[in-house]
């Protein structure tokens, strides 16, 4: 005979730990899927973080290459960019580790404002959650990926970072911190007229069509919050490095991910290292297209493979630990 | 002097195996975000898979438990024989266009009915998780459900060389749920819907805007015979036969639990594990109709549940480092 028990008990409701259970709930209550139990869900709104730690590489590549990976209507500013890791140890979303660039770029709006900000082209975390609470509302390029970040040593004077995906180590540096100024910021810092800047597309499940959207997360603090910028930055945790200080700097493009190859051969300058607290709130939408699709633009334009042949982007180890 | 390099090879470049980055293809081909690194790709349509194995236990649940489980409007549960066997399922996709990847999920037999009185059968799908980044965005462009965990599936050893099992899966260090077992190959009855080619699947999509002031739902429908087009007569599922095990009941040893973050165990209750189906199949999965909508609007005062900079029991746990 063989053994089975089901656990239904779901105490922490009772301790107020935990929201009502989704299906109990009015549906403006929920806001992904799926409806019975979201990948994330309203207990992260408003979404606030507490002392993440943002270590910045300021980074300079070719004009001509970034340009290429603005799509229209994103307008590339100059080529200082921000190559970013983040400890995220306290958020609605769990603690969390992310990796990302961001270009400044500008976006003329449906209306003709001019919208300034920080354009993510690429972006990485390590839990699902925010993934998806990240991409599918606002439209941040999140992935997954392996992502180690950490300072360590005699007061934590030694950085090192590591990010890799699907067997391919897309960046790796590390360093010691000198502390001396880096010359060159990406033009977006600190500054609260410059937003963030995202392209999401929603494709509709039949794919007869795809919205296109430009979306604008303002950099000021939600009113009731004060005055200033939502990157709640504590001055007293600030460390730099100049690029000589970087010891080592590796970055590589893969199959699967295209950064290495279409950053280029980039020049890094140095790195800024701060602790922060953080709101980030709804966002707008400051462009927005339709693009449709008959029959035979789906087989002309989205059927590229063969089916039930595998290439190489199709073949590579199963990855049983996700860091869900 | 320190070390930089930068290794800036262009994949697509060396193999037409890949597709170009969507910015220097036309706008027509963009179908997920970001237009020049996306999570997935046009190379993963059309989207078939070879040799997959499907490894499901068949569970008894009380009906009311299973209504709960699928929103009304506009799903209903199945109402008539086996209505109220539940599939729980468990895959190893081996060969497919978005990588291999461990799988899991709970079918529930439900139908819908329009206006006009047309109806769509289909197993709905509750509850979904995935080790994979890539098959979960893509999955919930249909509206699957998907997450990911940390899921674990192996058969193996005894006199046929796969007489034994175990199947797990956990998510955010919790355990949700295992099983272990030997096949008997005892005869398990299915659910209603396995096999039938009237019978598609049902998903619950929720598109919310970047300002959260609506959120549309869409029950998407995902046909099991598939276009001319395809050349696969019969079931989008191609079983194979002469791979299928099963376990009864007596078999299985099982486990589940609810947890701060998944609320399966508590929410899907079960009267009876009847017993383990596994077999080897090939697959397409095709584009979803939208056969309902809605549309939730909030207030502009809408705040969500959460206490700005107050974390609780679901925003505290051991941070991982990766994958």
């Amino acid at each position: 005979m063989a053994k089975q028990a089901n656990e239904y008990s779901y105490p922490w409701l009772e301790e107020g730990e935990v929201p009502p259970l989704p299906l109990d709930r009015d549906r403006i209550h929920i806001i992904s899927q799926g409806v019975a139990d979201p990948v994330f869900d309203y207990d992260i709104v408003p979404l606030t973080y507490t002392e993440s730690r943002w270590m910045a590489y300021v980074v300079e590549a070719d004009d001509a290459a970034l340009k290429a990976f603005h799509p229209e209507p994103v307008e590339l500013h100059d080529n200082i960019l921000e190559f970013w890791y983040v400890i995220h140890r306290n958020t609605m979303l769990g603690p969390y580790m992310e990796f990302g660039v961001t270009s400044s770029a500008t976006v003329k709006g449906s209306d003709g404002q001019v919208w300034k900000g920080g354009y993510y082209p690429i972006m990485y975390l390590s839990n699902d959650s925010p993934i998806f609470a990240g991409r599918e509302p606002f439209g941040f390029p999140k992935k997954a990926a392996y992502i180690a970040g950490f300072e360590h040593g005699t007061n934590d004077n030694y950085f090192n970072h590591l990010m890799e995906r699907r067997g391919y180590v897309l960046h790796s540096a590390n360093g010691r911190y000198s502390d001396k100024p880096v010359a060159v910021k990406p033009t977006f810092f600190g500054k609260t007229d410059w937003g963030r800047l995202n392209y999401r597309i929603t494709t509709h499940p039949s794919v007869a069509y795809s919205d296109h959207q430009v979306t604008y997360l303002g950099s000021e603090l939600p009113p009731q919050f004060g005055n200033g910028h939502r990157f709640q930055l504590d001055p007293s945790s600030i460390r730099t490095a100049t690029g000589d200080d970087i010891r080592s700097w590796y970055m590589a493009g893969s199959p699967f991910d295209f950064m290495g190859g279409l950053l280029g051969d980039v020049k890094v300058h140095g790195l800024i290292s701060f602790t922060f607290n953080l709101i980030i709130p709804p966002a707008s939408i400051v462009w927005e297209k339709r693009v449709e699709r008959s029959d035979d633009d789906v087989a002309k334009h989205l059927l590229f493979s063969t089916p039930y042949k595998y290439t190489m982007r199709h073949r590579f180890l199963t990855p049983y630990y996700p860091g869900a | 002097m320190p070390s930089h390099l930068n290794v800036d090879t262009k994949y697509w470049n060396l193999t037409d195996e890949i597709p170009a980055p969507p910015v220097e293809r036309d706008i027509k081909s963009w179908i997920i975000g970001n237009p020049s690194d996306p999570l997935w790709d046009i190379d993963v349509l059309p989207l078939t898979y070879t040799d997959s194995r499907w490894s499901a236990f068949i569970l008894k649940s009380p009906m009311d438990c299973l209504q709960r489980l699928c929103p009304n409007p506009p799903l209903s549960v199945y109402e008539g024989e086996n209505g109220d066997l539940v599939e729980y399922w468990y895959v190893q996709h081996n060969n497919t266009m978005l990588g291999p990847y461990l799988e899991m999920g709970v079918t529930v037999a439900a139908t819908h009915t329009d206006s006009k009185g047309n109806t769509w059968k289909g197993g709905y799908y509750p509850y979904m998780y995935l080790t994979q980044d890539s098959a979960v965005d893509a999955g919930r462009v249909l509206g699957f459900p998907k997450k990911m965990a940390y899921i674990r599936a192996t058969e193996h050893g005894g006199e046929k060389g796969d007489d034994f099992f175990a199947f797990s899966m956990s998510r955010n260090g919790y355990l949700m749920h295992a099983s272990q077992g030997k096949y008997d190959d005892a005869p398990v009855t299915p659910p209603a819907f396995y096999g039938q080619t009237d019978w598609g699947r049902l998903n619950m999509k929720v598109i919310t805007r970047p300002d959260v002031a609506s959120s549309e739902w869409q029950c998407t429908y995902l046909p099991s015979v598939l276009p001319p087009a395809f050349n696969v007569e019969g079931h989008r599922f191609q079983i194979k036969n002469e791979l299928t095990r099963t376990a009864s009941s007596d078999a299985c040893d099982w486990f589940q639990q609810a947890t701060p973050f998944d609320n399966m165990g508590a929410e899907l209750k079960i009267d009876e594990v009847k017993g383990l189906i596994s077999f080897t199949f090939d697959l397409v999965i095709p584009p979803a109709e939208v056969i309902w909508s809605e549309t939730y609007e909030r207030p502009a005062s809408y705040r969500g549940y959460a206490t700005p900079y107050q974390y609780g029991l679901r925003q505290q746990f051991p941070i991982h480092q990766g994958a």
